[in-house]
């Protein structure tokens, strides 16, 4: 039916309309008393509104009724030929005197249909408005959610993002991730008394067992297990029993195997299925922060474990190798006692073993300095003097240190040291070591009447012949390095162990070398020293044949260890 | 003759050391804790002092501290004996006034040298 309505006192035009909106289809009314115009309109607002322009007060009832009936058509009856300015802009549609019925009735159907379109319009505009609220809601939500590991707050945006989207009566989350015991956390608009809510605990057990239907429960709750965290928006009031005839909707909070909780919602109206949609995108959406979190914990709680086991190593060492040096300088003073012959005549046997047994000492006070070493570097406390360094002179000082030993195993130690190379910004004390490391080893493994070669250059980074078994290890930045070369006529080292050159302990595997001594943690300990200088050591080798040892470091300034 | 005290729990380190330094025409005394050594220090006033830093009660650099600022023990030469441990790095933190650091293990004679360089 479409609603009519004249206001009008004249009784030619009530006549003529009526007649006009006789048919069924139309429901036709007129009236001239305004108060009761106003209260027909507002209870039931008619579709079309002629008004007669010659009722009194016309510009402020016009307004009136306009503001009442913002859709409604208005349509101004002119009783004569000219139009007044003023009254066209107050209305869209007018009729005149001589329109003809066909005419009014068409401009009657045009107008109706675009209120209907109207009426179409402003209904989609609403319901965008409503999804647009909604997706704010569930966007400032989610990006909460993205702002925080900590589960206890994921719940509660969890809560509030529901409260923004839905608005609810009342919330019955059970959080078992939160706490260590299981957690019930009950946000309602009015106060809870205790009956009700022993029957809330009592159904959300019930609700949490319907989840694992046909399943293993993996944890056993009973009603009084369950702690309350309450929140009442206005206390005041109270609900009664007929909560439970609310409309409700459950989920549970849970992404594959891990379960975090579940949620009831209840609500006096009734919830739509965009509700029902929302309601659970927000439970999804909080799984998997929550497993993001849970795994973090787990990632600390490791962070910890692993903290502490690196602590307790190195005090280890250091116990250790403080319990160490103490016998063995005991050791070591009862030698030097007796092989200076203040105690008596010594035999050559008797040296012989007495300097076995020194010999060994003071392997073992090397091994005891190179698990310190390690250690140290490794927890990162190894102190480094830095200055401007001239490579040669290294070379220099260990040559001459170790050539006396050298000799001594009938080897020959030559360099190859060009006189123009740049000062390095090194640890001098600290290169001297990894250089006698080097040599040392060359030494040992080493037949007699053979040459030991220290050479160093300036190379570019482009062109140091790092080869395939060190390539992918090595990452240098690019400009020049200075690279030293120690070269030996030794036994090698198979292609399979190369790669294991600088392992500790690398060389315990290799029982040939473990007759030559040595502790294993010398390159290890030189590659960690280089490394501190934002330098490289790698090696070549070929069994039987020799081996060569490079290291490099660069030439630009490096004031501070890596 | 020029008197040492020797101040290390470990005995068979004292031993060694006095040994040594017998021979060289040292008198040795001996302690075997902290608080011993502390006590001896002030009662014979040394030429010289060989401290270990480890020892339970008072530990070394805390002896060594206590004596650099008295006035009539400051000037005893203190030759300081670690174990390099970790341990005692902690400790080092302020200011030991040991004049010099022996490395456990040491060679005796490098000792015997030490001790001469600072008796001549």
């Amino acid at each position: 039916m479409i609603k009519i309505l004249l206001v009008s006192e004249n009784n030619k035009y009530i006549e003529k309309f009526n007649k006009i909106f006789n048919k069924n289809i139309y429901e036709f009314s007129a009236m001239s008393d305004e108060t009761l115009i106003y209260d027909l309109i507002k209870g039931d607002k008619p579709d079309i509104i002629i008004i007669d322009t010659q009722i009194p007060n016309l510009k402020n009832f016009n307004k009136k009724v306009k503001s009442t009936c913002e859709n409604t058509i208005i349509i101004f009856q002119l009783n004569s030929e000219k139009i007044d300015k003023e009254l066209i802009k107050y209305a869209n549609v007018f009729f005149t005197d001589d329109m003809t019925e066909d005419f009014i009735l068409s401009t009657i159907n045009i107008n109706l249909r675009m209120k209907n379109s109207l009426d179409m319009l402003s209904n989609s505009n609403k319901d965008l408005a409503d999804s647009l609220y909604r997706l704010n809601a569930l966007y400032s939500t989610s990006s909460q959610f993205a702002g925080t590991l900590d589960k206890a707050k994921l719940i509660q945006y969890m809560i509030e993002g529901i409260d923004k989207a839905l608005s609810f009566s009342l919330t019955c989350t059970l959080s078992l991730c939160t706490d260590d015991t299981p957690v019930l956390i009950l946000n309602s608009l009015y106060e809870l008394s205790e009956e009700l809510i022993e029957a809330l605990k009592v159904r959300t057990i019930l609700n949490y067992n319907s989840v694992f239907e046909g399943k293993e429960i993996p944890i056993k709750l009973n009603a009084s297990d369950l702690k309350i965290i309450k929140h009442i928006k206005y206390p005041a009031s109270r609900f009664t029993f007929t909560l439970f005839q609310f409309d409700n909707m459950f989920a549970p909070i849970s992404l594959s195997d891990n379960f975090f909780g579940c949620i009831e919602i209840f609500k006096e109206t009734s919830f739509t299925p965009e509700d029902a949609t929302c309601f659970q995108t927000i439970v999804q959406q909080v799984s998997l922060p929550l497993k993001s979190a849970t795994l973090y914990q787990e990632l600390i709680e490791t962070n910890h474990k692993l903290e502490q086991l690196e602590r307790l190593k190195s005090e280890f060492i250091s116990i250790v190798s403080h319990e160490l040096r103490t016998p063995l300088t005991s050791i070591k003073n009862s030698l030097d006692i007796l092989m200076s012959g203040r105690c008596g005549e010594i035999t050559q046997s008797a040296d012989k073993f007495l300097s076995m047994a020194m010999r060994n000492v003071q392997r073992l006070s090397g091994i005891i300095n190179d698990l310190l070493d390690l250690s140290k570097i490794e927890a990162g406390k190894m102190d480094f003097t830095f200055a401007p360094t001239n490579i040669n002179t290294v070379i220099g000082y260990v040559k001459s240190a170790l050539s006396e030993v050298a000799k001594s195993k009938g080897l020959t130690i030559i360099t190859d040291t060009p006189d123009n190379l740049p000062e390095i910004t090194a640890d001098s004390q600290r290169l001297e070591q990894v250089l006698t490391n080097l040599v040392s080893n060359a030494i040992k493994f080493t037949p007699e009447n053979k040459t030991i070669k220290i050479s160093s250059a300036i190379v570019n980074s482009k062109d140091l012949k790092i080869n395939e078994y060190f390539k992918d290890s090595i990452n240098l930045t690019e400009g020049n390095y200075i690279e030293v070369c120690v070269e030996d006529e030794g036994i090698g080292i198979a292609q399979k162990d190369l790669l294991h050159a600088f392992d500790k302990f690398a060389q315990i595997e290799n029982s040939l070398s473990r007759k030559a001594g040595g502790t294993g943690l010398g390159l290890p300990i030189a590659k960690q020293l280089l490394e501190a200088h934002h330098g490289a050591i790698w090696c070549e080798s070929e069994l039987n044949k020799g081996s060569k040892f490079y290291f490099a470091i660069p030439v630009t300034n490096i004031l501070s260890p890596v | 003759m020029k008197k040492i005290l020797i101040v290390d729990d470990e005995q068979d380190i004292v031993e060694s050391l006095k040994f040594v330094l017998e021979a060289a025409d040292f008198t040795c005394y001996c302690a075997y804790n902290g608080e011993d050594g502390l006590r001896l220090a002030k009662e014979i006033i040394p030429d010289l002092i060989i401290l270990d830093v480890m020892m339970p009660k008072i530990n070394g650099y805390k002896i060594s501290r206590l004596l650099k600022y008295d006035a009539k023990y400051k000037n005893i030469p203190i030759l300081m004996v670690t174990a390099r441990s970790q341990e005692e790095d902690k400790l080092i933190g302020e200011e030991t006034g040991a004049d010099e650091y022996i490395t456990k293990p040491f060679e005796l004679a490098e000792v015997v040298k030490q001790v001469e360089k600072y008796l001549k």
